[in-house]
């Protein structure tokens, strides 16, 4: 038994030795790295800058070795351009054939080397990625069809956009990386999200309906008046927002109508859409409902109603029986200017 | 009497064996919960979430008693986070000092009426305030109820459907609400609740409510408690929410489902340890429910908190959490065993009752037991040395394993000296600040035989002043 204690005494002292000795190097090495890192970086931001400003900078005539090491630093940069900018550095990517090696990637046998390769393929901008992304929405793996989606979106792969969307309401992807995706692509994506507005599923029709109020204009106005009065009450709620969103003022009776919804956070959502779209007309409802509604119906009418009137909203707010919602929106009219 | 002290040996070391096979086998759960959630990092798009119109909004709740000396400051740091629509929600818990005068200079705030739901009852609110410069900030000021109870009032208050409990000691990095809100934006309909890191403030340098260096405490104690941190949060926290049994999200920063909060009727007021309870409350309300759910944590976004650098408010401290961990589990014994709970029943729970709770006495009660039996001969001096060197060695690995985790992953603190501290610390903590920390949790248990249910104050110097006091 004392022989065994030795031992994994031993064992132990030598494991825990063994973890400072790779602590040190590893951060020596580090350290070296990231001052390599740092020089190099220094060196090659002006160069990446002046690439993206539309001055070639010797860019073009970069050995593959600098090519490499210029990638990272317009991958960063890339991540928040758009436009011309953009398309030179998808061009940059695809003359340095830097493209071909995360497509082959997103065969690797590991899923994380899948994913970071579909995502990095996005932030390239490089068009000849999509084909090889749309089929990435297909892999086993969460993290790589998320990725792919959020790469998809920011190339602006409209052909993408049925299939990004059946990804979200069949869960293959989080909605909140689809909906990134379908608002990345833009106002093309809208054909597409509006077809889906009458979808059999209520979850696909509420998603379409919200994204639609994100990116949609005044010609999407008569559908979403059409979904307030869906059977469900996720789709009447997202229609309401998303008119709100748009401004619909010609929606502002349905809306009005929508305040005697028989549930609470369709009421509550009516109420955040007609202070957007400021019609006077639906004060007095607003201060109705918010006097005698539940309390986010009560609290979304009488911010709402401050926000259309605050003369108003003051007045009622100094009757006694107004109710806490319209006091303290009264109240806060100095604080919200 | 021989074999009955050579039996009780017996039984120490099997003891000893399970208690440390459990830390081992957590230490190599968290390795690959931490380099699986590194490499998710590289293409998480968390930053992304930041301009995304999907996002939920949240309301972060701070209650706040006595905080007069960091309120100003967390505040601030608070309302310089990266995060699409929020809300900031004081909870002023009856302070007696110039809690509620120092926020009203700071941040301009105006007495208002405040709408508040009724789901929950707390103590009486006294009034209300908004702030002129910062319309997403204001204040609820009520009678003294206790944390949970304003933890309580802030959700009755809250506008948004996340609830975030932040510290009022506490400080969050700019990204720290985006991160931790990234399995609810990837699953919302399953996560029910998330958690994130806390680290110890003493010794970084603050500036304006940010933690701008990172750098450790000057007392032995305060760095003592920066490598228990690292073990409880990189190793246990990880390797819990990895097996889908996480029983604890630090009262100082975690984010909840607000209806999920309000089903189960808020934090507990009659208890010391209200985060972890209502964490538990969480598990049970949805597993006797059936529902498909997790509770996560996140082990980047962080949150920064005042570490107590004195032994009496550290005791405090300690026999507070041990209190409440006491207070949890008798209330919901009902779940040790019982395999309707999965792990949570099987596992966790036993766990914590086994090695967290019965630990301190079963080791403390066992150095008597050890000197007698090798006093009376029935433990050889080779053996006892052999065994005592083992466990410390096995202690001192466990140790640089988690700091090892956090050099691994997140590389906060830069400077080589403060490793190689670090490093000293996490050997020397095997040498008597465990054993101190095993007799706090002893004196807990007996504290909750006797009755003693008192929160205790802890003295804030304010975490704007952490670094100015600091000696190194």
């Amino acid at each position: 038994m004392i022989r065994l204690l030795a031992w994994g005494a031993a064992g132990f002292a030598s494991a825990g030795g063994l973890s400072v000795c790779v602590l040190a190097v590893r951060r020596l090495l580090l350290a070296r790295s990231e001052r390599r890192r740092k020089a190099s970086e220094s060196l090659l931001l002006p160069v990446a800058l002046r690439f993206l400003d539309d001055e070639d900078g010797g860019v073009e005539h970069l050995s593959e070795e600098d090519a490499q090491a210029l990638a990272p630093v317009l991958l960063r940069l890339g991540r928040n351009l758009r436009g011309v900018s953009r398309e030179r550095i998808a061009t940059f990517f695809e003359r340095h054939r830097l493209v071909d090696q995360p497509i082959r990637q997103l065969a690797s046998s590991r899923p994380w080397k899948r994913a970071a390769a579909a995502f990095s393929l996005g932030d390239m901008g490089s068009h000849s990625a999509i084909a090889a992304l749309s089929k990435a929405l297909d892999d086993a793996d969460r993290d790589v069809r998320s990725a792919a989606a959020r790469s998809l979106g920011l190339l602006g792969a409209t052909d993408a956009v049925p299939r990004v969307v059946y990804a979200v309401v069949t869960r293959q992807i989080p909605r909140s990386v689809g909906g990134q995706a379908l608002l990345a692509i833009g106002s093309a994506a809208l054909p597409g999200l509006r077809e889906l507005e009458t979808a059999t599923d209520a979850e696909t029709r509420a998603f379409a309906v919200e994204l639609v109020g994100l990116l949609g204009d005044a010609s999407d106005d008569e559908h979403l008046l059409g979904r307030l009065r869906d059977t469900s009450a996720e789709v009447r709620a997202k229609a309401a927002r998303a008119l709100g969103r748009l401004g619909a003022e010609e929606g502002a009776a349905e809306l009005i109508a929508a305040l005697d919804d028989r549930i609470v956070f369709v009421r509550a959502a009516a109420a955040h859409a007609l202070a957007a779209v400021g019609d006077p007309a639906a004060v007095p409802k607003l201060i109705r409902v918010a006097r005698d509604d539940q309390f986010d119906a009560a609290r979304a009418a009488a911010q709402a109603a401050a926000r259309i009137d605050p003369v108003a909203v003051r007045d009622a707010a100094a009757d006694t029986s107004a109710g806490i919602h319209l006091q303290e929106a009264s109240d806060r009219l100095p604080v919200i200017g | 009497m021989l074999t009955v002290l050579q039996a009780l040996a017996l039984m120490a070391l099997a003891y000893y064996a399970l208690v440390n096979g459990v830390y081992l086998l957590f230490t190599a759960i968290a390795w690959r919960g931490i380099t699986r959630h590194t490499r998710e990092r590289a293409y998480s798009a968390t930053a992304e979430a930041f301009s995304s119109p999907l996002t939920p909004p949240v309301s972060i709740l701070l209650p706040a008693y006595n905080e007069e000396a960091g309120i100003v400051e967390s505040v601030r740091s608070l309302l310089r986070l990266r995060y699409p629509e929020l809300e900031i929600v004081v909870v002023n818990d009856g302070s007696t000092d110039g809690t509620i005068e120092r926020l009203c200079e700071a941040f301009d705030l105006v007495p208002v009426r405040k709408a508040l739901r009724d789901e929950i009852v707390t103590a009486p609110v006294r009034g209300a305030y908004a702030s002129r410069r910062h319309p997403e900030l204001s204040v609820v000021d009520k009678e003294n109820g206790g944390k949970a109870d304003s933890l309580n009032c802030g959700v009755n208050a809250a506008r948004y459907p996340y609830v975030c409990a932040i510290d009022a000691d506490a400080m969050l990095e700019e990204d720290a609400l985006l991160h931790v809100a990234k399995p609810i934006l990837d699953d919302p309909e399953l996560v029910a609740a998330t958690g994130g890191i806390v680290r110890i403030a003493n010794g970084c340098t603050i500036e304006h409510g940010r933690v701008t260096a990172v750098g450790l405490p000057a007392s032995k104690l305060g760095t003592f408690q920066v490598v228990e941190y690292f073990r409880a949060f990189l190793v246990g926290r990880v390797g819990w929410s990895r097996i889908g049994a996480l029983l604890i999200i630090s009262g100082a920063f975690g984010l909840f489902r607000r209806s999920l909060v309000e089903a189960v009727g808020g934090w507990a007021t009659d208890t010391v340890g209200e985060d972890v309870e209502l964490v538990v409350r969480l598990h049970r309300y949805l597993r006797d429910r059936d529902e498909d759910y997790r509770i996560e944590f996140v082990p980047d976004p962080v949150c920064w908190t005042e570490a107590p650098e004195d032994l009496v408010q550290l005791s405090r401290q300690r026999r507070r959490w041990q209190r409440g961990l006491v207070e949890t589990l008798w209330r919901h014994r009902a779940l040790c065993g019982n395999p309707r709970y999965g792990l949570l029943g099987l596992v966790a729970v036993p766990y914590f009752l086994i090695i967290e709770l019965l630990g301190p006495v079963i080791q403390l009660v066992g150095y008597p037991f050890v000197i007698a039996a090798f006093a009376l001969g029935a433990v050889s001096f080779p053996f006892l040395l052999a065994f005592l060197v083992m466990a410390l060695l096995l202690g001192v690995l466990l140790s640089i394993s988690a700091l090892a985790l956090e050099e691994f992953s997140f590389r906060r603190h830069s400077s080589n000296r403060d490793v190689a501290r670090l490093l000293l610390f996490a050997v020397l903590e095997n040498i008597g600040y465990r054993q101190l920390n095993d007799f706090w949790r002893l004196q807990a248990l007996l504290d909750c035989a006797r009755g003693h249910r008192q929160w205790g104050d802890m003295q804030r110097r304010g975490l704007g002043h952490a670094p100015r006091e600091g000696v190194r």
